[in-house]
C-alpha cells in the first residue's frame, strides 16, 4: 500500500540556526528534505524524534518555504526539549494543517493585528502576508503587548516596522523597566483610542486566552462586527486532521476547523476562553 | 435467505481461516469474550448478547504503531483481516459514528480505513438481552439491518443467514454448496425470538426511564449549568473505562518512542474523562473539575454528533453502566437531563 499516504508521516528536517528571542522564547530555523508551503495562520506539528510533538505556527516567510522559522516557548516536555536543539539536529515536520486568515478578504479594508506574549509569533506570518498586500488595506495597524520588555521578541526586525510608514505600530508592556519607551499597560489599554471604521474594519488576535478574550470584548465594545474578529485558538491537539477529539470547541475542531475562527462562529459556545 | 447448520457454519469458519483471523465469542464467566477460532474450540456461541469488548477493538486498533521513522508507508500492513463472528446490532450501530470520525472528514484515517475494507463481519441476532440493554431507546433493534456482511439469526439446529453487503454475497455465493432452503418454521422461529428479545428490552428501557431519543433533543445544552453533573461525578474514579469500551468513542492519542534505534510513533486509545485529556501547554486545562470531563463526555455523544453527523453517539449496549466501578449509570443520567434534575 506505498501509495496510501500516511498521515503520521513526517518530512525530516535540519535546524539551521537557534535564536535565543528571550530566555523562554527560541526560534528555530528549519531546512525541510521537501518543502512544506504554508498561508499563514495555519500550523504545523514539530516533533522531536523519540521526544514527541507539539503544533506550531511557522513565524516565517509564506512565500519563502525553503525554510521555515518556529518561534517556541518553553512551557513542558517537547518546548523543553526543543530550546535544546542545536544546529544540524534532525527534526520532524507534518503538515500544513488547518486553515488560513482570508488575507485577501481583507483588501480595501482597515486591518488590525493584536498580538499578545508568543502571539507575536503566528503574527509575523500574518503581518509578512498583510505587508505583500500593505498597498491595497485601507489602513494597517498592529497592537502588540507582552508582560516585560525582555520579553519582546523579534527586536530589531519589530524596530524597522517602526519605521514603516505604511504600518501604525503601539507596543505596550506590563511592567516597563528603564530601557523602556513605550507605554505599559495590558494590550487593550493601547486599543482605547483607535480611530477606525469600526464597523467594516477587521480584527486579527491571537495570543494568551486572557488577553484573547478582553481585546475581544474590548472590541466589540468599540463597535466592530463579531464576524470581523478573527480569533488564533489554541486547544490541545494531537492527531491535527480531526480525528483525535482532543481540540474540540463546540461543533468544531480546532485543527481542521480552525485555527483561525471568526468570533461570530464561536461566540455561543460555552467556555471558548479556558 | 438461506439455512446453514451448526455444524456447517463451523465448515465456514474453518475455511475462512486461511484468509482471516477469525474471532468467535465465547462466555467466560463475567461476560462474552472474543477469542480466535479454532477447530478444537468447543462452544462458542454467536449469538446471545453483545460481547463484553466493543466491536472497534478489530477496526481502530487500542495501540499501534502509526508510523515510523520517515517512512510514508503504513506499517503492521502484512496482517491479516479480521473475521468477526457475533457482531450485534449495538455495535454495528457505532460505525455510524466511528466512519463519521474517522473517515468522513478532511482526512482519512487509513488504518480504520483499510479494516473497514478488509474486514469480514458475520452478525448476529441477539438471543436474549441484559438488564443494561436498552439499544432500542437510542433507535437499534436488537437484531442487525446493517452494516454487515453476513448475518445469522439463530433457529433449531443452526441458523437463518443472509447477505448484507457484496462481500456477504459473494461469500455465500462461494459457500453454496453448504447452505440449505430455510422453511415456513424457521422464519416464524426468527420472528418469535426477535420479538422476545425487543420485549426484554423495552422492559428494561420502561424499568430504568432512560428517555427517549426525541427528548434527549437539546437536553444537554439546556441542562449545561445544571448540578446534575457535579452530583453524577461524586463516585467517578476517573478510570476512563466507560470511555475505552464504549462502541462509539474514538478518541485517541499519539505518543513517540525510539525501538531499536528507530522512531515508532504509536496511536493509543484516549480518555475524555482523564484529567490531561483537554490539558494545553504550561498546564493550562479547561476542563479542570472531573465533573467538566463527565459533561464532556454527553456533549460529544448527545451534542456534538447529533449536530455534526446526525446521529447520537450512543448506542444502548450497556457497557458503560456495567464497566463503571462507580456505578453511574448513562439512562439515569440521560433522565435526569430530561426531567430537569
Ligand atoms: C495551532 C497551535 C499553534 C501553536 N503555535 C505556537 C507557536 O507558534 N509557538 C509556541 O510557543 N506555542 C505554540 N502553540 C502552543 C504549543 O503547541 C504548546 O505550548 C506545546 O504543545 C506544549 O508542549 P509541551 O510538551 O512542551 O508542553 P507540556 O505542558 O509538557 O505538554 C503539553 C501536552 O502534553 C500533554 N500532557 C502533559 N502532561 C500531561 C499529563 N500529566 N497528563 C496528560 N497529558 C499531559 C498535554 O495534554 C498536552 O498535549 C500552538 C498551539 C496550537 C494548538
Ligand atoms: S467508568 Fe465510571 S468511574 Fe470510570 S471514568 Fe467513566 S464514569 Fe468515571
Amino acid at each position: 500500500m506505498g501509495n496510501t499516504t500516511n498521515p503520521y508521516s513526517m518530512v525530516r528536517s535540519r535546524v539551521l540556526k537557534v535564536v535565543k528571542e528571550t530566555p523562554t522564547i527560541y526560534t528555530i530555523r528549519l531546512k525541510p528534505d521537501r518543502e512544506v508551503p504554508f498561508d499563514p495562520g495555519q500550523f504545523i506539528q514539530l516533533t522531536v524524534p523519540g521526544v514527541g510533538e507539539a503544533p506550531f505556527t511557522p513565524s516565517s516567510h509564506y512565500r519563502k518555504p525553503e525554510t521555515l522559522d518556529v518561534t517556541v516557548a518553553r512551557v513542558g516536555k517537547v518546548t523543553d526539549r526543543i530550546h535544546q536543539l542545536s544546529p544540524g539536529d534532525e527534526v520532524g515536520i507534518r503538515g500544513p494543517y488547518g486553515n488560513n486568515y482570508p488575507l485577501e478578504d481583507f483588501r480595501d479594508r482597515e486591518v488590525l493585528v493584536v498580538g499578545g506574549g508568543v502571539g507575536f509569533a503566528p503574527m509575523r506570518a500574518v503581518m509578512y502576508g498583510l505587508f505583500d498586500i500593505v498597498s491595497s488595506l485601507a489602513k494597517l495597524l498592529y497592537r502588540g503587548g507582552c508582560r516585560n520588555p525582555s520579553e519582546l521578541v523579534y527586536r530589531e526586525e519589530m524596530s524597522r516596522w517602526f519605521d514603516r510608514d505604511d504600518l501604525n505600530i503601539v507596543l505596550t508592556v506590563d511592567e516597563g523597566d528603564e530601557t523602556w519607551r513605550g507605554p505599559t499597560g495590558v494590550v487593550t489599554t493601547i486599543l482605547e483610542d483607535l480611530s477606525l471604521d469600526f464597523e467594516s474594519a477587521v480584527a486579527i488576535v491571537c495570543g494568551p486566552p486572557i488577553m484573547m478574550k478582553f481585546s475581544t470584548l474590548k472590541l466589540l465594545e468599540m463597535g466592530f462586527s463579531d464576524s470581523n474578529i478573527f480569533l488564533s485558538m489554541e486547544k490541545n491537539m494531537s492527531c491535527a486532521i480531526g480525528q483525535c477529539g482532543h481540540c474540540r470547541i463546540g461543533p468544531y475542531y480546532c485543527c481542521t476547523d480552525g485555527p483561525v475562527f471568526r468570533y461570530s462562529q464561536i461566540k455561543q459556545y460555552p467556555n471558548i476562553w479556558d | 435467505m438461506h439455512y446453514l447448520s451448526h455444524d456447517r457454519l463451523r465448515q465456514l469458519l474453518e475455511k475462512l481461516t486461511s484468509s482471516y483471523s477469525v474471532f468467535v465469542p465465547v462466555e467466560d464467566g463475567s461476560g462474552l469474550q472474543y477469542v480466535p477460532y479454532t477447530s478444537d474450540l468447543e462452544h462458542f456461541d454467536p449469538g446471545q448478547v453483545r460481547a463484553f469488548e466493543p466491536l472497534k477493538l478489530f477496526f481502530q486498533r487500542a495501540r499501534e504503531v502509526v508510523a515510523q521513522d520517515y517512512d510514508t508507508d503504513l506499517p503492521g500492513q502484512d496482517k491479516k483481516p479480521v473475521c468477526v463472528v457475533g457482531a450485534k446490532a449495538c455495535d454495528l450501530k457505532g460505525f455510524k459514528v466511528l466512519d463519521h470520525a474517522l473517515l468522513k472528514g478532511e482526512y482519512e484515517d487509513p488504518f480504520y480505513k483499510r479494516n473497514r475494507e478488509r474486514n469480514l463481519i458475520i452478525s448476529c441476532d441477539c438471543t436474549t438481552a441484559l438488564d443494561t440493554c436498552f439499544c432500542m431507546a437510542m433507535g437499534v433493534k436488537p437484531f442487525p439491518e446493517e452494516a454487515f456482511d453476513i448475518n445469522l439469526s439463530p433457529v433449531e439446529g443452526g441458523y437463518l443467514v443472509e447477505a448484507g453487503s457484496k462481500k456477504g454475497e459473494a461469500l455465500l455465493e462461494a459457500s453454496s454448496g453448504i447452505l440449505g432452503e430455510p422453511d415456513q418454521d424457521m422464519m416464524a422461529e426468527r420472528g418469535r425470538t426477535r420479538n422476545q428479545v425487543a420485549e426484554l428490552v423495552q422492559a428494561n428501557i420502561e424499568e430504568s426511564g432512560v428517555p427517549d431519543r426525541k427528548s434527549l433533543e437539546g437536553a444537554v445544552r439546556r441542562m449545561y449549568d445544571s448540578e446534575v453533573w457535579a452530583d453524577e461525578a461524586r463516585t467517578c474514579v476517573e478510570c476512563g473505562a466507560c470511555n475505552t469500551i464504549c462502541p462509539t468513542c474514538h478518541c485517541f492519542l499519539l505518543y513517540d518512542q525510539k525501538n531499536e534505534g528507530k522512531m515508532e510513533r504509536l496511536r493509543i486509545w484516549d480518555s475524555c474523562l482523564l484529567k490531561g485529556f483537554a490539558r494545553v501547554g504550561g498546564g493550562d486545562n479547561p476542563r479542570p473539575e472531573l465533573w467538566m470531563r463527565l459533561r464532556n463526555r454527553f456533549e460529544k455523544k448527545f451534542d456534538f454528533f447529533p449536530e455534526v453527523a446526525n446521529v447520537y453517539a450512543c448506542t444502548g449496549c450497556g457497557r458503560c453502566i456495567t464497566g463503571c466501578p462507580a456505578k453511574i449509570d448513562i439512562r439515569e443520567v440521560l433522565g435526569r437531563l430530561v426531567s430537569n434534575g
